[in-house]
C-alpha cells in the first residue's frame, strides 16, 4: 500500500520551480523523506511541498497548476 | 519570560486591535483580522482588551515557552498540541516552562490565534503593536515571525488561570459557504443593475490571492454602466476620481475579480467600490480560505448597526463571564 | 455638483463633493474637513480629506452615522468654498525630480505589454494624448507650475498632487491597462489628473514619468526632516509642491546627501487662499515660488 502526500495549505500546485525548469521529481523517481516534490502558491508566496516518506513516485492525483485544498491528496509514493 | 519560535508556519504575525489615527496619511489599521477570536483569546488568559497576540494562517506555528504561563488558542478549528498532547481550543490552558505548542492540519476556518498571559511584548509603533509588513513597521521587527525569533512577554495579566472556557454556543462555526453582510453603496451606481444583482447572487470562490491586504474572488463577470469618465478619474470604466477606501470595501478592477480590502489594505485609490462588508463580518471573512465559497448579503445601515451592537454586547458578556 | 453622502459599512461615512476632480471641489472638501477637525465632534475617529471627496471613520457607539451626516451637512452649509476669508496655513516644498530617468525607464519598458501604447515610453504617450508637439514640451508643462497635495494615502506617505493651473492647462492620462507588478521606490507617476511619488516599491498602475532622489517615507526617521517632524512620512495634506527638474548629476548629489543622512527639503511657509488662487493662479504661484527660492 502506497503513501500519499497531501496539501497542507490551499493554493496553486506546481511541479516545477519555474515554468521552464524540469519538474522537481520525475514520474517513477525515487525520493527521500524531506525531498521537495513541488510548490504551493498561496498569499503570493511559494511554499515547498516535501515528501514525508521515502519511496518511488507512483501516481499523481493533481496536475501542474491545479488549485488544491487543505488535505487534498497530491501524489502517491510506493515504498 | 519569552516564546521561542521553532517554526513560524506560513505567516504568523503579532497583532492587536490595530493602529488608528493615521489613515489620512496612508496607514491602514492592521490588527487582528478576526477581532472576535482575538478579543476572546485575551479575555481567556486574563489580558486587558488591547494586549498583543499571535495570528497565524492555514499552518500554525511551533512555539516553545521558556516559563510557566497560560495560553488560549481561538479562531480556526485546528488541532493544537502541547508536547504532543491535544489541548482544547477556546479554553485557557496552563503551559509549563519548556513545553512546545504545535498545530496539526486545519479542519475549519483559516486563522488560529494564540493569546498568552501578559501579551506579546513588542514596542508600540504609532500607538499599536500590530505588524504592517508592507513598510516593515510594528509587530516583531516589522515582519512575520521566523524560526529562531524570541518574543518577550508582558507581565500584566490579571489572575491568569487554566480552565476558563468559552461556552460552545459562543464558538463561531465555519460554514461551507460564508455569508458576508454588506452595505451596498459608495460607487455601486457604476455597475449595471444586472451586475449588482449578479454580485449578490453569486457564490464567489476565494482565489489564492487572499491575505491580510485583501481577498480576491472569482465567479462571475460584472459590467459597468458606460459613461464619459469624469475629469481626473482616468479612462477605465472601473475608475473613479481617487478617493478613500473604507476598510472592508469591495472593488472590482476590470469587472472580473472582486476584492474585499482588509486591515492591511491600501487606504485609497481610483477603483469604484460597490459597497462595504459590515465590520463584524470581517471576522467571518478572516476564517475563510482559498477555495472556499462566499456570498455577499445586502443589509441596510440599521441592520449593520444592530449586528455591531449584538456583537459588542456578546463580547462584553463573555468578558464578564470569563473574568 | 451636488454633494453625495453615503455610508461605507458601519464605520465610515463617505462624502463626495463631485465625481470629477476640480480645485473648487477640492477646496470645499478642504474647508469642510478643517472645520470638522476644529469642532472635535465626539465619535469622529479619523478625518481623511481626499481629492474631490472626503471620508470620516466614525465610532457608531458614540455617534450615530446618520447624525454625523447631519453634522457634516450643517458644516457644508456653513463653509463656502468661495469664502474670501478661508485660508490654509501650509508650506511650499521644493521637490527635486528627474524626468525620463534610467530607473523608471527600465521598469516601464519591461511592462510594455500592459500599456496602451507598447511602442513608445510613458512620457511620449502622455505628450501625444495631451496634444503636445514634443515630449520636451510636455515635460516643461509638467514642471511649469506647482502642485497641491489633495490627498494622502494608498500606502503611507504617498501624496496625490494636483497641478495648480486652470483646467485647460491640466494634464490627464489613463492608468495602465493592467497594473504593473513592480514600481521602483520614489518613482514619479501620473494617473488620471494626479502626479504621485511612490514612497516604497510595489505594484502600481500610474504612468511612469521620472524619479525623485529624495525619500518621502523614512521608517527609521534617519533623515533630519523626518526626525524633526517626528513622522515617518514627509508630506502632509495641503502641502504645495514645486517639482524642480534635475539632471543625473543633480539626482546623484541628492542621493549622496541622503546616504549621509543630511538631506533637507527646502520649504517656506505659505498662507494659501483658494479664493485668491482661483482669481489669479499664475500670480499666486509666482508669489509662492518667490517665497520658496528667494
Amino acid at each position: 500500500m502506497g503513501h500519499t502526500i497531501a496539501a497542507r495549505t490551499p493554493g496553486v500546485f506546481y511541479r516545477r520551480p519555474s515554468p521552464d525548469a524540469d519538474p522537481y521529481v520525475a514520474d517513477g523517481a525515487t525520493v527521500a523523506e524531506g525531498d521537495v516534490i513541488g510548490l504551493i502558491e498561496v498569499m503570493k508566496t511559494f511554499r515547498e511541498v516535501k515528501a514525508d516518506a521515502a519511496g518511488t513516485i507512483a501516481r499523481w492525483h493533481v496536475d501542474n497548476e491545479d488549485e488544491v485544498s487543505i488535505g487534498q491528496e497530491l501524489v502517491e509514493i510506493d515504498p | 519570560m519569552s516564546i521561542l519560535v521553532h517554526d513560524p508556519g506560513l505567516e504568523t504575525t503579532v497583532q492587536d486591535t490595530g493602529r488608528f489615527g493615521h489613515y489620512a496619511i496612508g496607514f491602514p489599521p492592521s490588527g487582528a483580522l478576526d477581532s472576535f477570536a482575538y478579543h476572546v483569546g485575551n479575555a481567556l488568559v486574563g489580558n486587558a482588551p488591547g494586549a498583543a497576540a499571535l495570528e497565524a494562517v492555514y499552518l500554525g506555528p511551533t512555539l516553545e515557552f521558556t516559563a510557566d504561563t497560560v495560553i488560549a488558542v481561538t479562531g480556526a478549528d485546528i488541532p493544537a498540541t502541547l508536547d504532543g498532547e491535544v489541548i482544547p481550543l477556546w479554553e485557557s490552558v496552563a503551559v509549563r516552562a519548556g513545553q512546545t505548542l504545535a498545530f496539526g492540519q486545519l479542519a475549519g476556518g483559516a486563522r488560529p490565534y494564540v493569546a498568552v498571559a501578559g501579551g506579546i511584548d513588542v514596542p508600540e509603533v504609532y500607538g499599536s503593536r500590530s505588524t504592517y509588513t508592507l513598510v516593515g513597521m510594528g509587530g516583531f521587527a516589522g515582519r512575520g515571525l521566523a524560526a529562531g525569533d524570541e518574543l518577550a512577554l508582558g507581565d500584566d495579566a490579571v489572575a491568569p488561570r487554566a480552565g476558563r472556557r468559552v461556552p460552545d454556543d459562543a464558538v463561531p462555526v465555519h460554514p461551507e459557504v460564508a455569508e458576508l453582510r454588506l452595505l451596498v453603496g459608495l460607487h455601486s451606481y457604476r455597475l449595471t443593475p444586472d451586475s449588482l444583482e449578479r454580485f449578490t447572487d453569486t457564490a464567489w470562490k476565494v482565489t489564492p490571492d487572499a491575505n491580510r491586504v485583501g481577498y480576491r474572488y472569482r465567479g462571475a463577470e460584472l459590467e459597468f454602466v458606460p459613461r464619459e469618465q469624469p475629469f481626473g478619474a482616468g479612462s477605465d470604466p472601473a475608475n473613479v476620481t481617487d478617493c478613500g477606501y473604507p476598510v472592508g470595501s469591495v472593488q472590482v478592477p476590470g469587472g472580473v475579480e472582486p476584492i474585499v480590502l482588509l486591515q492591511d489594505a491600501v487606504t485609497g485609490g481610483g477603483y469604484a467600490t460597490l459597497g462595504t462588508v459590515v465590520s463584524v463580518d470581517r471576522d467571518r471573512l478572516a476564517q475563510t480560505k482559498t477555495g472556499d465559497r462566499t456570498r455577499f448579503v445586502p443589509v441596510d445601515l440599521d441592520e449593520a448597526l444592530a449586528i455591531r451592537h449584538d456583537r459588542t454586547a456578546q463580547l462584553e458578556r463573555l468578558r464578564s463571564d470569563l473574568s | 455638483m451636488e454633494t453625495r453622502y453615503d455610508h461605507g459599512g458601519d464605520e465610515f461615512v463617505y462624502v463626495e463633493i463631485d465625481a470629477a476632480m476640480s480645485l473648487p471641489a477640492h477646496f470645499t472638501s478642504l474647508a469642510i474637513t478643517r472645520q470638522l477637525a476644529a469642532e472635535a465632534i465626539d465619535g469622529v475617529e479619523e478625518i481623511c480629506p481626499s481629492n474631490a471627496s472626503y471620508m470620516v471613520r466614525v465610532d457608531p457607539d458614540r455617534i450615530h452615522p446618520r447624525d454625523l451626516v447631519r453634522e457634516l451637512q450643517r458644516i457644508e452649509s456653513e463653509v463656502g468654498a468661495g469664502d474670501d476669508d478661508f485660508t490654509v496655513e501650509t508650506r511650499i516644498v521644493d521637490v527635486p525630480i528627474m524626468l525620463n530617468d534610467p530607473w523608471t525607464h527600465e521598469v516601464l519598458m519591461r511592462f510594455r505589454d500592459r500599456h496602451q501604447d507598447p511602442t513608445g515610453t510613458d512620457l511620449d504617450y502622455g505628450a501625444r494624448i495631451n496634444g503636445y508637439d514634443s515630449t520636451d514640451a510636455f515635460v516643461d508643462a509638467l514642471a511649469s507650475s506647482p502642485y497641491l497635495v489633495t490627498m494622502m494615502g494608498f500606502v503611507p506617505g504617498l501624496p496625490w498632487c494636483f497641478q495648480l493651473v486652470p483646467r485647460e492647462r491640466q494634464v490627464e492620462v489613463p492608468k495602465y491597462v493592467r497594473p504593473r507588478t513592480e514600481t521602483p521606490e520614489r518613482a514619479f507617476g501620473f494617473g488620471g489628473a494626479f502626479a504621485v511619488i511612490y514612497p516604497v516599491k510595489g505594484a502600481g498602475g500610474y504612468q511612469l514619468f521620472g524619479s525623485a532622489p529624495a525619500p518621502i517615507f523614512d521608517a527609521a526617521m534617519e533623515q533630519p526632516d523626518f526626525a524633526e517632524q517626528d513622522s515617518v512620512v514627509f508630506f502632509r495634506h495641503g502641502d504645495v509642491i514645486n517639482f524642480r527638474r534635475v539632471d543625473e548629476a543633480g539626482y546623484d548629489e541628492v542621493r549622496e546627501q541622503v546616504a549621509d543622512k543630511q538631506w533637507r527639503y527646502r520649504t517656506a511657509p505659505v498662507e494659501f487662499s483658494p479664493r485668491r488662487f482661483l482669481d489669479d493662479p499664475d500670480g499666486t504661484n509666482a508669489a509662492m515660488l518667490e517665497g520658496l527660492y528667494s
